[in-house]
């Protein structure tokens, strides 16, 4: 009995991971890891008794015998994402495929690298005990991209960055840094590919987004899970006043997916928009988890979640937006929009809406239905086939998320990947 | 081009259609009055194939073939058209757009090379002015924040785009006003053609006025209890449906 209760335990599986770990940690980072691995230990697997974990299990995580991993030559990029990036395969750059080169008005470059601290700025949002993955993060942090962008500068093209996990029972756990200083404004792409048919494969990253007065940020993540995946995207933001950001989350495909983004709104005028769309089939389960918080006044954020389900998948949305007593005249809108295809699919939506201004707009909303039957018959009646005005349906709810879209060159995968699940 | 036999259909267990029959000739106009509530739109949707309705007797034969079997979109294929009596809104779907890919599907069917840009836009503008369709309205939403007019409007505009032959004008008159009314009707008759037929269901005589039918029916409580020209149009007019009520249910004596 005692054995099996350890087990549960973050820190045992912590204590069995540091025998393959073999990245460096920046000096600036020592006293984060320390503290980390202190805090990990009495943390056990979050339950569906947790709040936070309430509708997506992590019992399946805590049973494999992760190891990292130094495997980053046989990863394969495919052959859709081109154009300068930065790769890394099993949270390592992979220098030889990567072809982006820093200039003059930005840095870029792996974690280990990097000497630029901002952690203490997200210690006081810190919540290992909500969230024990990110202890574990922090206590071995892995290479992913640190990105710093100087004041003033604008970075004209789309920095792609590749993420690769790939190998059996490997977990990878990239920290990423993103820095935009007063007045610069960058796009990102994120992919995140688990590579199919290699073995069990987790990922638990983290990203830290500080975007300084008038700066602006846009970035798009595509998650391509595989039939074994684990993949936990971890994601804060600290926003200066007059910034704006937008993030838009593509679950493409995976077995298990969770997202945790957490933004702090900390000045005035700034606007801030989350979106996400996610089309599980088979068994997949998809969690989207995120935390709006209107620290300071007259500020704007909007939330767009939609996802159609297949088959016996699993959706999740959990929004919690907190509007603070200094936060008068807040715009907070959030809405989650689902349609079930099957039957067997299911759907737990929760918004959630702390006030404590009084002169604020907040709405919130979650529709969970079918397609519209009526509409439907109605392009039947007029010469389209049945599967091609269920797409055209589709295509047009799964709009209102891509119009929000970044870089417009992804377009055309998420809108494959619908086609190509939808044909099945 | 169609013959109706003895029709029987039903929604959620209640029977609508009790032994309907009618024929259909090419070219012809036919008019299907009634009260509210007597079956016409049940016709109209078990002929473009609304599968909400259970056909439990009777045939219809559409060009020699058995309409029944045939899915909605196989039925525009053939040529049937509906305009309903309450079009749907799809937000997001773009009129022009699905009429592009529904034009293409026909076309696949009938084992054509897909329409042209330009010979699609042409024929957008051609039919779009044929009943003052706005251009804007073309290239909106389905009928998305459409009035109730320009639904209907919109209703004949696909109608005149995917070139039918037979179309089924479900109450296409009702919340019209007499301009709107007269538009529709002006689209409707230079649609007209030798080998175009017209099943045309109205409450009122009014829109007969402006499309002059062959065929005039009544139908009530699910079957056709009454067929003449269209002077029987003006009868119903003037005297309104209650003797046909007590013709088909005399009092006792
Ligand atoms: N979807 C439905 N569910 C249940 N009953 C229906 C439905 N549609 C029509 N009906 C019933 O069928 C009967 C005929 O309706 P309908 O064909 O619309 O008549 P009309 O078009 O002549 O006014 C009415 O009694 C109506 O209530
Ligand atoms: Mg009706």
């Amino acid at each position: 009995m005692e054995t099996l209760i350890e087990e549960t335990k973050i820190s045992a599986l912590a204590t069995s991971l540091s025998g393959s770990f073999s990245n460096k940690i920046p000096d600036h980072f020592k006293n984060t890891a320390e503290r980390a691995t202190g805090l990990m230990s009495g943390l056990e697997f979050p339950s569906t008794r947790d709040e936070y974990w309430k509708y997506t299990r992590t019992a399946q995580i805590s049973k494999v015998d992760w190891k990292f991993s130094d495997e980053i030559f046989n990863a394969e990029i495919p052959a859709h994402i081109s154009g300068p990036k930065i790769v890394f395969v099993n949270g390592h750059l992979n220098s030889e495929l990567s072809d982006l080169n820093a200039n003059a008005n930005f840095e870029i470059g792996p974690f280990h690298e990097s000497n630029l601290d901002v952690e203490k700025e997200f210690e006081p949002y810190e919540d290992f005990r909500t969230n024990p993955f990110l202890a574990l993060n922090k206590a071995m942090p892995q290479n992913g991209y640190v990105l710093r962008v100087s004041a003033k500068s604008n970075i004209e093209n789309t920095i792609a960055v590749v993420n690769i996990y790939t190998g059996d029972k490997v977990i990878s756990q990239p920290k990423n840094v993103v820095v935009l200083e007063k007045g610069s404004s960058a796009k990102i792409k994120e992919y995140h590919i688990h590579t199919k048919n290699s073995g069990k494969t987790f990922a638990n990253t983290h990203s830290s987004f500080v975007v300084g007065r008038n700066a602006q940020l846009g970035i798009d993540i595509l998650q391509y899970g595989s039939d074994e995946s684990f993949h936990l995207q971890n994601a804060d933001f600290l926003l200066d006043r007059d910034s704006r950001v937008v993030q838009n989350t593509f679950t493409q495909e995976g077995n298990w997916t969770r997202n945790n983004t957490n933004v702090r709104i900390q000045g005035e005028n700034v606007n801030a928009n989350l979106n996400g769309f996610y089309i599980p089939s088979g068994t997949e389960h998809i969690d989207n988890h995120t935390i709006i918080d209107h620290e300071k006044s007259n500020s704007e954020s909007n939330e767009l979640y939609r996802g159609v389900l297949l088959d016996k998948s699993v959706g999740v949305f959990n929004g919690k937006v907190f509007v603070r007593q200094d936060a008068q005249k807040t715009n907070a809108f959030q809405s989650n929009g689902n349609v079930l295809i099957s039957d067997t699919a299911t759907m737990n939506s929760k918004p959630e809406l702390e006030i404590y201004a009084d002169d604020v707009k907040c709405s919130h909303g979650s529709t969970t239905g079918q397609l519209n039957d009526e509409a439907i018959y109605y392009l039947q009646t007029r010469g389209v086939p049945k599967k091609l005005a269920r797409k055209m349906l589709i295509s047009a709810f799964a709009e209102d998320v891509l119009k929000h879209l970044v870089s417009e060159d992804i377009r055309g995968e998420i809108e494959e990947k619908i086609d190509t699940k939808l044909a099945k | 081009m169609l013959e109706v036999k003895n029709l029987r259909a039903k929604i959620e267990g209640k029977e609508i259609l009790k032994g309907l029959s009618m024929k259909v000739n090419p070219g012809e106009v036919h008019a299907i009055m009634g009260p509210n509530g007597s079956g016409k739109s049940t016709l109209a949707s078990v002929l473009a194939g609304n599968e909400d309705f259970e056909v439990s007797e009777g045939t219809v034969s559409y060009k020699g073939e058995n309409l029944l079997e045939m899915e909605p979109d196989v039925r525009s294929h053939k040529g049937v058209f509906l305009a309903f009596q309450y079009p749907v809104e799809i937000p997001g779907v773009s009129n022009i757009n699905f009429l592009k890919a529904a034009i293409n599907e026909r076309r696949e069917a009938h084992g054509q090379e897909p329409i042209t840009a330009k010979e699609f836009l042409k024929r957008v503008k051609e039919k779009a002015s044929l009943v003052e369709l706005d251009n804007k309205l073309t290239n909106r939403s389905v009928n998305e924040g459409f009035s109730g007019g320009e639904k209907k409007r919109n209703e004949i505009f696909q109608m005149a785009m995917l070139d039918p032959t037979l179309c089924i004008l479900d109450e296409t008159d009702s919340g019209l006003d007499i301009d709107a009314l007269k538009i529709v009707a002006n689209g409707v008759n230079q649609l007209r053609s030798k080998d175009r037929s017209f099943i045309i269901v109205t409450h009122y005589q009014r829109l007969l006025d402006y499309i002059v039918p062959d065929f005039v029916h009544v139908l009530y409580d699910g079957k056709i209890v009454k067929t003449g020209g269209k002077e029987l149009a003006l009868e119903l007019e003037e005297k309104g449906y209650d003797w046909i009520k007590e013709e088909q249910n005399p009092v006792e004596a």
